[in-house]
């Protein structure tokens, strides 16, 4: 498809042109680290970390209120919010196959609404990544450091520039109504971004060898999960920065007027499937984190064809027990 | 903000053949408490007249084995099986006080409204029972599911052959629906009642349910379980030895949910979601998860 080139003081000003008609939502420096939060003009963190927040966040809130529901004389009526009109700028190609894989769970069977509906009003733009960050193993899983597709628009940063392609008609249609920011890219940008992709790749291979499903099947079956969970702390963080994490809670708040909220939970969490007669299924540390493993590497890809796991490596960033996640599978605890 | 009331969908069906049509969203349907029945000291059977925003009737389409996600607005949703069956009126549930959300079910009087949402699960499989004997064994509130299957075989009787109930509750004083034993008797299904502590009124068994089996001696064919999971096994260890087969046992399974649609997480087990590929699992399928 169609294909720009954006130079790099031309990026804020483009931002700023989008922000008149949508939400956006970019990486931001907050105290010196990045964070996905709503654009207000300043330089985008674009070289910084992928952000510990995912940007899946803003398809599957933190918390959200499902509907509101009014009484009056004994009956309710209730009332749904549309979704804002959002752009979410500077997205990795990780978190893009994350969102991949929610639209495979979150759109079969049963349809889940309000998540189908706030990806239909979000122009999804990617940043492919030329320098991956020190946890990252997405090489491995298939997920980036380049993105093929799915999104509405990808850069590759060139060094002078963006490299800006189209991947849907929203994303040409940017092209053509903001054409002003942008320029006719030279036959060589192209062989740029495939180089400094290669260098990622390269880079990546490196870290990680590459193990087939059927050897992380066996690994999760061989690792004593109750060594494993003895260092975990159960604190949820894993879940709640994961891009593919998607458990959630539903409560309700009000009597008689109110809103019935889901909020994000965690099956690394002691109560999350404890029932109201107190029998919990998986009541040990150990049983919750093995799941945790077995729903990613081997329930997700066989109900999607995809892995639940994208590498971006932000659960061992933010372990609190420092348990590199990556390599309690593939080397037992340390 | 967007108005919603009922959807167009919703408004003429709910549910449809094999579960799961015409379920929309998270937004419930109101359901009109009109009239309740008490089966034992903590557990009610509420009938429910689900209504649109005009509190027009809607008419709930759903077979035996399935379940609601019931709501009490400002308390929580919560699943709960059908007890009623598909070939009677009214749409019926069987609540237990167990926490807030059933609490709240349970203060509710005739001509308040409760959400409801569903049905959801896949039932039990009624058309491959069809032609064969039927074994159904229930332990304690999980008598409530099996109840609704109990009434739609009686009310085609015709279309299965010996037809065994056991049943079983911790004190004659917990023993569900104990009105409709005898209507079960006349449609010629043979009704077996055990108690695990009798007291100076009970004349009847004492003891566990797989003791009740080896009296009454169902012959092989399919069977439907639901109760605590001690028992499931044991029953189910029961019926092997009398030459059931492991993929005729049908089991309905318990588990915590949120969603009742395969996407909280909540009910997981193993591969399976309870609430989408359940509730009813046949042995082979869960034998080593539960």
């Amino acid at each position: 498809m169609t294909a720009s080139l954006l130079r790099r003081e031309g990026l804020v000003p483009l931002l700023r042109d989008l922000a008149e008609t949508l939400e956006v939502v970019a990486p931001i420096l907050v105290d010196g680290s990045a964070v996905f939060a709503t654009w207000r003009g300043e330089e985008p963190a674009l070289k910084a970390d992928n952000p510990l927040n995912s940007p899946v966040e803003f398809f599957l809130p933190k918390r959200e209120v499902l509907f509101r529901y009014v009484q009056y004389s004994g009956r309710y009526t209730f009332a749904e919010e549309p979704p804002k009109a959002r752009l979410i700028f500077g997205m990795r190609p990780c978190d893009l196959r994350a969102l991949e894989v929610l639209d495979r769970l979150f759109g079969a069977d049963i349809p889940d609404h309000p998540y189908l509906a706030r990806r239909r009003s979000t122009v999804v733009v990617v940043l492919n990544c030329t320098t991956p960050g020190e946890r990252c193993f997405c090489g491995f899983l298939g997920s980036g450091p380049a993105a093929v597709g799915g999104y509405d628009l990808l850069l590759t940063d060139l060094g002078r520039g963006y490299l800006v392609e189209a991947g849907s008609p929203a994303g040409v249609f940017i092209l053509q109504a903001h054409r002003c920011h942008f320029e006719e890219p030279l036959p060589e940008d192209h062989l740029e971004k495939e180089r400094l992709l290669a260098g990622a790749e390269e880079e990546l291979r490196g870290r990680r060898p590459a193990l087939s499903p059927e050897v992380l099947k066996r690994a999760i079956e061989e690792t004593d999960w109750e060594v494993a969970g003895s260092r975990c702390l159960s604190c949820g963080g894993c879940s709640l920065v994961c891009p593919v994490c998607h458990c959630f809670t539903v409560i309700d708040q009000g009597v008689p007027d109110g809103e019935r909220l889901r909020c994000r939970d965690s099956c690394t969490l002691a109560g999350f499937s404890r029932m109201t007669s107190g029998a919990n299924p998986r009541p040990s540390l150990g049983e919750r984190l093995r799941h945790w493993y077995l729903d990613k590497f081997v329930y997700i890809p066989e109900k999607t064809g995809l892995f639940g796991c994208v590498g971006c490596g932000r659960c061992s960033r933010v372990c609190l027990s420092d348990v590199d996640r990556w390599s309690l599978l593939r080397e037992g605890p340390r | 903000m967007r108005e919603t009331g009922r959807r167009a969908d919703g408004r003429a069906r709910r549910g449809g053949e094999g579960g799961w049509g015409g379920t929309d969203g998270y937004v419930p349907l109101q359901a009109e408490v009109v009239d309740i029945d008490v089966e034992s000291t903590n557990t009610y059977l509420l009938s429910l007249r689900p209504i649109d925003d005009e509190d027009e009737t809607v008419e709930v389409d759903y077979s035996p084995g399935q379940f609601l996600m019931v709501s009490v607005f400002g308390l929580g949703e919560c699943p709960i099986s059908i007890a009623s069956s598909p070939t009677r009126e009214p749409l019926q549930i069987c609540v237990r006080e167990a926490g807030r959300i059933t609490q709240g079910m349970m203060a509710a009087r005739v001509g308040d409204v409760l959400g409801i949402r569903g049905p959801f699960g896949n039932g039990f499989p009624v058309a491959d029972m069809k032609d064969r004997n039927v074994a159904i064994a229930g332990g304690g509130s999980g008598f409530a599911t099996l109840r609704s299957l109990i009434n739609y075989i009686a009310d085609h009787r015709d279309d299965y052959r010996e037809v065994t109930v056991v049943y079983g509750a911790r004190t004659p004083q917990d023993l569900y629906f104990t009105s409709e034993y005898g209507s079960w008797q006349a449609a010629d299904i043979e009704v077996g009642i055990t108690v695990d502590m009798m007291d100076a009124s009970w004349k009847g068994n004492v003891g566990l349910v797989t003791s009740l089996l080896s009296e009454i001696d169902p012959a092989p064919g399919a069977a439907a379980l639901c109760g605590p999971p001690m028992m499931i096994r044991a029953v189910a260890k029961d019926l092997l030895d009398r030459g059931f087969i492991e993929q005729e046992i049908y089991i309905s399974l318990e588990r915590h949910m949120k969603c009742g649609v395969g996407k909280c997480e909540h009910c997981t087990m193993g591969p399976y979601h309870v609430c989408t590929d359940g509730p009813i699992f046949s042995y082979d399928r869960v034998r080593d998860l539960i």
